[in-house]
């Protein structure tokens, strides 16, 4: 048994920690092991329970290549792909890619492919922001910081933003910064519960936007915050706001591994956003649709709707190393190979720029051949030319930000009422495992005096009730405001703004019951 | 032909293997011996990427071993996890510092790898140093481009780092490794207090304490029967050269071992937190480390002599839904290991969130171990006092 040792990155979130990837095959069987790597200079050889688990994420079921759920060869399902898209009228097609897994050089195939066809609803996620504020400010959507900044920063603001849970690999940084004398402060609904806060402010959930009046608090600091594609407008604009008029910083982290690459690369004009691009194909507007390595049903709140939604196609392609339940219902699958594999880069939320260490050309190569047949070394030129670089190295911070001051106006409009049941809020705490589609928790925090309200014992379940929906869970107890419900497990319960996807918050009402023994 | 004493200088016939070895290439040459002899089916050695970056290699190719001679010392991986993994049912033969040999032992006597298959070439261990750290003293203390390094080299209480300057010239600057350690740089934490500097427990110790100044030797103390059958067979069949190795540096070598001790003794007593203590205080500082825990499983998937896999102890009593200030999970881990813990800091060196668990553990293994006079992977013949390798269901070998 030889054993194959390769340098690669957790695919798990926007940090993008090195590892090793260690291969063996003893007969039949193929071995996945996970080990730290020290030399990595984001996570220095550490790992969350993602990383740790990797080789689970790695071990589950390849996808074929078929067409309408007959196995075929790879070329024939891509040539079927390319034939029935030229089928469609170009403002009938759309092309979404949540960039997880998904390569710099896998990004400019996958516009490349698009505008081939003149399609140009193209999404990536994070579309709509660059609409909804300033130019000037761009530069903060777009790009992070290198973790430096974080240990040197004298103040820090976790905006509704708990590191242990969201950006496991951030909160040792923030440890650190500590350390170094800075004063953290945490504006949130709930104390974090490993209080890393010297200060915490509390919001209730009705009333965000008294925080401006907390404005002063944040002068000279850096703001730490998560843009995802659920984020609200409005909550945008407030952190910008907030920003703007304190001289201070904003960090914003991104769930998907490759969000810098995929914002740097993906930009472009008349980029479509996801949420009006399921909304289009609701409409019937939309009728084809090409998913690159993303299985919205498994990463969205509410993934029974988007099915529905999704099943109103006329054609799907999906292009996936592993089956996910979209891909179950696909016109037409074409095979990728898994993350490890990829030869390629990434660019992580510090602005490095990773190669992934993997040989294999696959998925780029199934999306050239049906576009401009370019080769990879082609597409990664491009890669570099547009980054003004010549050479790769995971110490140097290739896509750096420069400060700049914008104006931002006021954020006037109260935060919409949330409408629903009476009684607690719900607020989902996002975790790499959330975004991955794999559900890594079976219960929900509640307050003591939710406990004491509903009777409840060790042992006990509650149900979380939303109209028709109902989820039975366990509960744990956690310092939260009474009326607070906490979960990191997905549920089918989803934010209330349905009719209006961009409008979606992580919150929402909903009634807590304690559950038939 | 039989060896006759116990302390060897030797070094590797041919010269490509000797030049590139860390000191004779004695290791490099043993492993190849032992390849090409068919005592063992493959060799797991570190490949240099760089300085600061050694990656695992498992291989029967003796080309490759070749390709990995040298010492790296910004390496601190410990193979016994590999051992277990990919070797529990093969002949293989690797080189082993006192942290890998004393896993892999306790591993052996939990019946999770067969010693008779496992040929330990054990090197001496001064200690390592974290990679990252290394790049950073390369640039804030030696003043150079990290990247410009092409070699370092451990010797008389100095490192040396040799960078590569524009033209392919060879420039050398050193610094006192206590001078380092006073800045907080240096060596490992765990490295800095360990006690076990000589790998006896293996088949083979080697070293360059006791080697003559500017001699391109190793100096081999043969262990185990198992130690003298390759070393004999590496002779027999002229991959290796050997003469008995002088009074004089047999003495040096012993002097230089308890001076590290003393050391690494003293070092444990000033990095020790927690000792001096109130009772009130130490819980509290358990408390305020251990709550960051964000129960990643880490520091049991690395720990050499943790053999549990789905059998936990430690995740059998945890609950994700309870809320104690300190989880069963990390209460029950330090309480497991407590015979058996060797200190060897890789649960700390992966611990997302900088919990010094090394610290925590040694403050209850310590303890324990002195009390039960048990000493964990120094021999095969000593049951760890919770005995329990009776109790084992799960072997991965007879
Ligand atoms: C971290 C470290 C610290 C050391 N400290 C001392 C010391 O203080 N005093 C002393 O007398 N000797 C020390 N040694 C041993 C010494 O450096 C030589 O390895 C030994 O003398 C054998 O020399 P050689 O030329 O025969 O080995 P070589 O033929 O060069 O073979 C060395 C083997 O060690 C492997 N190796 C390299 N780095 C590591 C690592 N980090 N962990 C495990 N294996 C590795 C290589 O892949 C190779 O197979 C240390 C070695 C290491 C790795
Ligand atoms: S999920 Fe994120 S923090 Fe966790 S190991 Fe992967 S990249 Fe690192
Ligand atoms: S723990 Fe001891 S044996 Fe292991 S690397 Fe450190 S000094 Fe060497
Ligand atoms: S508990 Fe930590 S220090 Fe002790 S043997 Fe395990 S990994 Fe090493
Ligand atoms: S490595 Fe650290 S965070 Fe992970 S389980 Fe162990 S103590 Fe907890």
């Amino acid at each position: 048994m030889e054993m194959e040792t390769k340098s690669s990155i957790c695919p798990g979130c926007s940090i993008g920690c090195g590892l090793y990837l260690l291969q063996a095959e003893e007969g039949e069987e193929r071995k996945i092991k996970i080990l730290h790597r020290p030399t990595s200079p984001m996570n220095e050889g550490k790992l969350c329970k993602f990383g740790t688990d990797l080789h689970m994420y790695y071990e589950r079921e390849v996808l074929n290549n078929s067409v309408e759920g007959g196995e075929v060869k790879q070329e024939e399902a891509i040539r079927e792909a390319k034939e029935r898209l030229k089928g469609f009228k170009p403002d009938e097609l759309a092309f979404i890619a949540l960039p997880s897994t998904i390569t710099n050089e896998e990004i400019l195939s996958f516009v490349s492919l698009a505008s081939e066809f003149g399609c140009e609803n193209v999404s990536f996620g994070f579309e709509r922001f660059f609409r909804e504020i300033p130019e000037e400010a761009s530069y903060i959507i777009e790009r992070g910081l290198p973790f430096s900044e974080v240990e040197k920063a004298t103040k820090i603001i976790l905006f509704f933003l708990d590191p242990f849970v969201h950006y496991p690999l951030l909160a040792r940084r923030i440890l650190k910064a500590k350390k170094n004398g800075a004063r953290v402060i945490e504006v949130s609904f709930a104390k974090n519960e490993r209080k890393i806060a010297d200060e915490v402010v509390l919001v209730e959930p009705m009333e965000i936007e008294r925080i401006k009046e907390k404005k002063e608090m944040f002068a000279d600091s850096l703001i730490i915050g998560e843009l995802t594609p659920y984020t609200d407008s409005q909550f945008l604009a407030l952190m910008l706001w907030l920003t703007a008029s304190t001289s201070s910083r904003l960090f914003l982290f991104k769930p998907f591994l490759n969000s810098t690459g995929a914002i740097l690369f993906g930009k472009g004009s008349g980029r479509g956003d996801l949420s009006e691009i399921i909304e289009g194909i609701e409409r019937g507007e939309i009728k084809a649709l090409y998913s690159l390595e993303t299985d919205i049903a498994g990463a969205m709140l509410g993934g029974e709707e988007v099915a529905e939604t999704i099943s109103k196609l006329d054609l799907l392609i999906e292009q996936n190393a592993f089956r996910t339940p979209l891909s179950d219902v696909a016109n037409i699958t074409i095979c990728s190979e898994p993350f490890f594999m990829k030869k390629g880069t990434i660019v992580n939320i510090e602005g490095r720029l990773l190669d992934i260490g993997g040989e294999s050309e696959k998925g780029l190569q199934a999306m050239e051949s049906m576009g401009k047949g370019r080769t990879y070394e082609e597409v990664h030129e491009e890669v570099k030319r547009k980054l003004g670089l010549a050479e790769i190295s995971e110490f140097e911070i290739a896509v750096k930000r420069e400060e700049k001051s914008f104006e931002m106006a006021e954020p006037k409009a109260e935060i919409e009422e949330i409408k629903g049941e009476e009684g607690y809020f719900l607020r989902y705490k996002t975790n790499p495992f959330f975004w991955n589609g794999i559900q890594s928790k079976n219960f929900v925090e509640i307050s003591p005096a939710a406990m004491r309200k509903l009777g409840l014992f060790r042992g006990d379940e509650v149900e979380v009730v939303q109209g028709e929906r109902k989820e039975r869970m366990g509960f744990k107890i956690s310092e939260l405001p009474d009326y607070l419900i906490l979960s990191e497990a997905k549920m089918s319960i989803k934010p209330l703004y349905v009719a209006e996807p961009h409008r979606m918050e992580m919150l929402t009402r909903v009634e807590l019951r304690r559950a038939k023994r | 032909m039989k060896l006759k004493s116990k302390y060897y200088l030797a070094w590797a016939k041919d010269e490509k293997i000797r030049k590139k070895g860390a000191n004779g290439g004695f290791v490099t040459a043993t492993l190849v011996s032992a390849l090409e002899n068919d005592f063992i089916d493959a060799a797991l050695v570190f490949e240099k990427k760089s300085v600061y970056e050694g990656i695992p290699v498992l291989t029967s190719d003796p080309e490759v071993v070749k390709k990995c001679a040298g010492s790296l010392h910004g390496v601190p991986i410990n193979l016994t996890r590999f051992v277990v993994e990919y070797a529990a049912k093969k002949r293989i033969g690797l080189p082993t510092k006192p942290c890998d040999a004393r896993g892999i032992i306790e591993q052996a006597k939990r019946r999770q790898v067969n010693l008779d298959n496992i040929f330990m070439i054990g090197l001496n261990c001064g200690g390592t140093l974290h990679p990252l750290r290394m790049r950073e003293m390369a640039a804030v203390f030696y003043g150079l481009d990290p990247d410009s390094v092409v070699r370092e080299e451990i010797k008389e209480g100095k490192i040396f780092l040799i960078s590569e300057e524009e033209g392919g010239e060879e420039k050398e600057k050193w610094m006192k490794i206590d001078e380092l350690e006073q800045k907080g740089y240096g060596r490992r934490d765990a490295c800095k207090s360990c006690t076990v500097k000589i790998p006896t427990m293996a088949d083979l110790a080697c070293g360059n304490w006791g080697v003559p100044q500017g001699e391109e030797k190793t100096f081999v103390e043969v262990c185990s029967e198992k130690g003298g059958a390759i070393f004999e067979n590496a002779m027999e069949s002229g991959y290796v050269e050997a003469e008995e190795a002088p009074g004089k540096g047999i003495e040096a070598r012993k002097k230089i071992e308890a001076g590290m001790q003393k050391l690494a003794a003293s070092w444990k007593e000033r990095m020790d937190e927690v000792s001096t203590l109130s009772r009130s205080e130490r819980f509290e500082f358990y408390v305020d480390e251990l709550k960051n825990c964000i129960h990643c499983g880490a520091c049991k998937a690395v720990c050499p002599v943790c053999a549990c896999e789905d059998d936990s102890k430690c995740l059998d009593m945890n609950d994700e839904r309870d809320s104690y200030a300190i989880s069963m999970y990390n209460v029950l881990r330090i309480f497991h290991l407590m015979d058996s813990c060797i200190h060897c800091g890789q649960c700390e060196d992966v611990c997302p969130v900088d919990i010094p668990l090394t610290l925590i553990q040694r403050r209850f293994s310590e303890r324990m171990q002195r009390h039960l006079g048990y000493v964990p992977g120094m021999d095969i013949t000593e049951k760890p006092p919770l005995y329990e390798t009776e109790l084992r269901w799960s072997a991965r070998v007879e």
